[in-house]
C-alpha cells in the first residue's frame, strides 16, 4: 500500500515505524527537516519537507498514486485542510485525521465527503485516557481491549502466588465456570508465547490473556484472581492534555489528585475539575507525595510528557507505598526494561493508539485491530462475507481452517449489523469459538495473533475469492 | 466472443503511463463511466475500490479483474487497461499488474455475470492471449487478442 504521513512528531514516526516492515510504501511530510533525517535514519522511506496541506507538497509525495493519507500533524487545522486537498485534487482513497479538540466530533457533518472529506478520524488522547479508564475499573487487569462494538473483551491477567489459576490446567476454566463461556487465547511465560492446550499447566508470573463476552468479565477475573480491592482513590502526576481528560472523566466515580508543575496551569485545572483535587509541584517531590498520603493511593499514574520524570515518580510512589503504579512510556526501550519489575504497568501511548489505524491499512473488512505485547503480536476483528463458494472460512468448522500456526480464533459475534448504526446494541450475539464453531455470513470474527509476521496470511485466509461480487 | 456493448474501444486504453493500483482503478473508472447517462467516475472508483478492500481480485501472470455491482446499469460494462509498466497489485502471487480488466453489473447479478468472470479468468489463464495483449499496440489489437477463438 502507497501511504502519506503528514507529521512526523511522536504519533507519525510510531506510525510509520509500525507500518515500515509490511511491505507498505511509505512517505512522510513535515516541516521540521530534522526530524524528517532522524526518521529517514532509522527507517526505509521517503520524505518531503513542507507545508503538508498545500498541494503543491502533497504532489511531491506522490498524492496521485497514494491508497491511503494519515493527517498526524499537532495541528487539527492542517490535518482537515489536508485531507480536502487529497480528496479534490488527488482523490486518494482512505484519508484520517488526528483530530484532538472535541469541538469537532460535536458536528461530524463537517467531516463528510462535502466538506473536509475525512473518512475517520483519530485522537490518540482519547484513545489513551479509555484505555487508562479500563485499568483503574479493572484493577487485576494488565490490559482489557474491546471488540465488536465493545460486546467483547480481550482481558490480560498476571497469575499471581495462591491465585485460583496456578497450578491448573486450562481446561479446568470450564469446570471452574460453568455457566461463563470463556477463551484463554495465549499465555505469555517469561515474555515467550506458549499456546494454550488444554492440557497447559499455567505457572506464577504467566501472562494470560483471555476473551469473554464484555458482561461476563468481571466475573472471570475474581475467578482467575481474587478480586482485588477496588479502585477508590486515584492519583495522576500531570495535568496535561491526558492527565486532565483523565481527571475529567474520573472525578465522578474516584477521588482523584492531580500533582501538575506548572503554576498556571494547575490553576486553571483547579477551576475547571470541580471534584478534583490539584496540586501545584514536582511529581519526583517525595516530600510532596508522602505528605498527600500517597500510601493509601490505590492507582499512581505518572502522565506527564516526559519519560524519565514518569519513571522516577512512578517508582518513587511504588516504593512509598501506592498500591499500584502506572507510567506512561514513549521510548519503547524504557517501557520493555520496566514493566513487572518495579513499576506495574508501563504504556507506550503510541502502542495503545496504533491500532485505530492498522485496521485501515489491514487487508480485508477489518473492523478493529488491537497491537499487543509492544506490537509483536496483534489482535483482529475481520467481518466475514460471501458464502461457502466465494469465502474460504464461511461454513466451515473453526477446527477445519487452514489457520497457521500461532493463529487462533478466540470468539464470533453474530447479528451485528453495520448499516444500522443506532440499532446494534445488545443485537450482536457472542459465541465464544470451540472445534466446532460453524462460521456464518456476517460474522465478526476475533483472532488473536502470536506474530504480526502471521497478519499476511490470516489475511489472505478472510478475503472474499474472485467470484464475489 | 465480447460484444461490443460489454466492451469497445473507446472502454480500452493501450500502454498507459499507471504507476500504482489507484490510479489503475481510477482510470478505468474513467473509462466505464465515460459516455455513460448515469454513471459518474468517482462512484464508480469508489465502488471498485470498496470490492477490492474485501480481497485483491488480482488472478496472477499479471492480469486482475475488478469488479463490482452498481444499480446504474442494466447490462454488463466492461474496461480494459494494457499499462507500460507492472503496477502493485498485491494479488494471489505477489506479481505485478499489466493488464486489467474492469467489469461493472447491475446489482441484481446472476449466474450469467460469474460465467462472464469464469470465461475472462479462463481467457487469461492463457499464456499465448496474455502474450498477445502485452504485445498490442492500439486498442484495436487488444479487442483483437480478447476476442481469440
Amino acid at each position: 500500500m502507497k501511504i502519506i504521513i503528514l507529521g512526523a512528531g511522536q504519533v507519525g514516526a510510531s506510525v510509520a515505524e509500525s507500518l515500515v516492515s509490511e511491505a507498505n510504501e511509505i512517505n512522510v511530510i513535515d516541516t521540521d527537516i530534522q526530524r524528517l533525517r532522524q526518521l529517514q535514519d532509522r527507517l526505509d522511506l521517503r520524505t518531503v519537507v513542507g507545508n503538508a496541506a498545500l498541494p503543491s507538497v502533497l504532489r511531491q509525495a506522490g498524492a496521485e498514486d497514494t491508497d491511503l493519507l494519515i493527517a498526524v500533524t499537532q495541528s487539527d487545522q492542517t490535518n482537515l485542510c489536508a485531507c480536502r486537498t487529497a480528496e479534490t485534487l488527488f482523490k486518494i482513497p482512505t484519508k484520517i485525521a488526528r483530530l484532538r479538540s472535541a469541538d469537532y466530533s460535536q458536528h461530524p457533518e463537517l467531516l463528510d465527503t462535502r466538506n473536509f472529506a475525512v473518512d475517520f478520524s483519530i485522537c490518540p488522547e482519547q484513545i489513551v485516557t479509555d484505555y487508562l479508564l479500563k485499568l483503574i475499573e479493572f484493577p487485576e487487569a494488565l490490559q482489557v481491549l474491546e471488540f465488536a462494538e465493545g460486546l467483547v473483551s480481550l482481558v490480560a491477567v498476571r497469575a499471581i502466588e495462591g491465585g485460583p489459576l496456578v497450578g491448573h490446567r486450562v481446561s479446568d476454566l470450564r469446570r471452574h465456570m460453568p455457566n461463563i463461556d470463556v477463551r484463554i487465547t495465549a499465555i505469555y511465560r517469561r515474555d515467550q508465547p506458549i499456546t494454550p492446550e488444554g492440557e497447559t499447566l499455567i505457572q506464577v508470573g504467566d501472562e494470560v490473556f483471555f476473551l469473554a463476552a464484555t458482561h461476563d468479565i468481571r466475573q472471570v477475573m475474581s475467578e482467575l484472581r481474587q478480586r482485588d480491592r477496588p479502585t477508590r482513590r486515584l492519583m495522576i502526576a500531570g495535568g496535561g492534555n491526558i492527565g486532565s481528560r483523565l481527571a475529567s472523566v474520573a472525578q465522578d466515580r474516584y477521588r482523584v489528585k492531580v500533582i501538575e508543575v506548572d503554576e498556571a496551569r494547575a490553576k486553571a485545572l483547579g477551576s475547571t475539575l470541580e471534584r478534583v483535587l490539584v496540586l501545584q509541584g514536582d511529581a519526583t517531590d517525595e516530600t510532596l507525595l508522602a505528605a498527600e498520603n500517597i500510601d493509601d493511593m490505590d492507582f499512581f499514574l505518572a502522565l506527564t510528557n516526559d519519560d524519565e520524570n514518569n519513571i522516577m515518580a512512578s517508582l518513587l510512589a511504588k516504593s512509598l507505598g501506592a498500591r499500584r503504579v502506572l507510567a506512561l512510556i514513549n521510548r519503547r526501550a524504557y517501557a520493555d526494561l520496566l514493566q513487572a519489575d518495579r513499576i506495574d504497568i508501563a504504556i507506550s501511548p503510541a502502542q495503545v493508539s496504533i491500532g485505530s489505524l492498522l485496521a485501515h491499512v489491514r487487508r480485508g473488512d477489518v473492523a478493529a485491530v488491537h497491537s499487543l505485547r509492544r506490537g509483536a503480536a496483534e489482535a483482529l476483528e475481520f467481518v466475514v462475507h460471501g458464502d461457502a463458494s466465494t469465502s474460504k472460512v464461511i461454513g466451515r468448522r473453526i477446527d477445519a481452517l487452514a489457520l497457521p500456526k500461532g493463529a487462533s480464533i478466540g470468539a464470533i459475534v453474530r447479528g451485528i449489523s453495520r448499516d444500522t448504526p443506532g440499532a446494534r446494541l445488545g443485537l450482536g450475539q457472542v459465541v465464544i469459538a470451540h472445534h466446532e464453531t460453524i462460521i456464518e455470513p456476517e460474522d465478526h470474527v476475533i483472532l488473536f495473533l502470536a506474530s504480526k509476521e502471521l497478519v499476511p496470511k490470516v489475511e489472505r485466509l478472510f478475503q472474499v475469492g474472485l467470484a464475489f461480487f | 466472443m465480447l460484444g461490443p456493448e460489454l466492451i469497445n474501444e473507446a472502454r480500452v486504453e493501450c500502454r498507459a503511463e499507471i504507476v500504482s493500483k489507484k490510479r489503475l482503478i481510477e482510470t478505468l473508472a474513467g473509462l466505464l463511466a465515460g459516455e455513460h447517462p448515469r454513471l459518474q467516475t468517482e462512484t464508480v472508483f469508489e465502488r471498485l475500490l470498496e470490492r477490492e478492500r474485501l480481497g485483491s481480485t488480482g488472478l496472477g501472470h499479471g492480469i486482475a479483474l475488478p469488479h463490482a455491482r452498481v444499480k446504474e446499469v442494466t447490462e454488463v460494462l466492461g474496461a480494459f487497461v494494457q499499462t507500460a509498466k507492472g503496477v502493485d497489485y498485491d494479488a494471489a502471487d505477489g506479481e505485478p499488474v499489466d493488464l486489467a480488466f474492469a467489469l461493472l453489473v447491475p446489482e441484481a447479478a446472476n449466474e450469467e455475470h460469474l460465467h462472464l468472470l469464469a470465461h475472462l479468468a479462463s481467457l487469461f489463464s492463457d499464456p499465448r492471449v496474455r502474450a498477445k495483449l502485452r504485445e498490442a499496440e492500439s486498442a484495436v489489437e487488444i479487442l483483437k487478442a480478447l476476442n481469440t477463438p
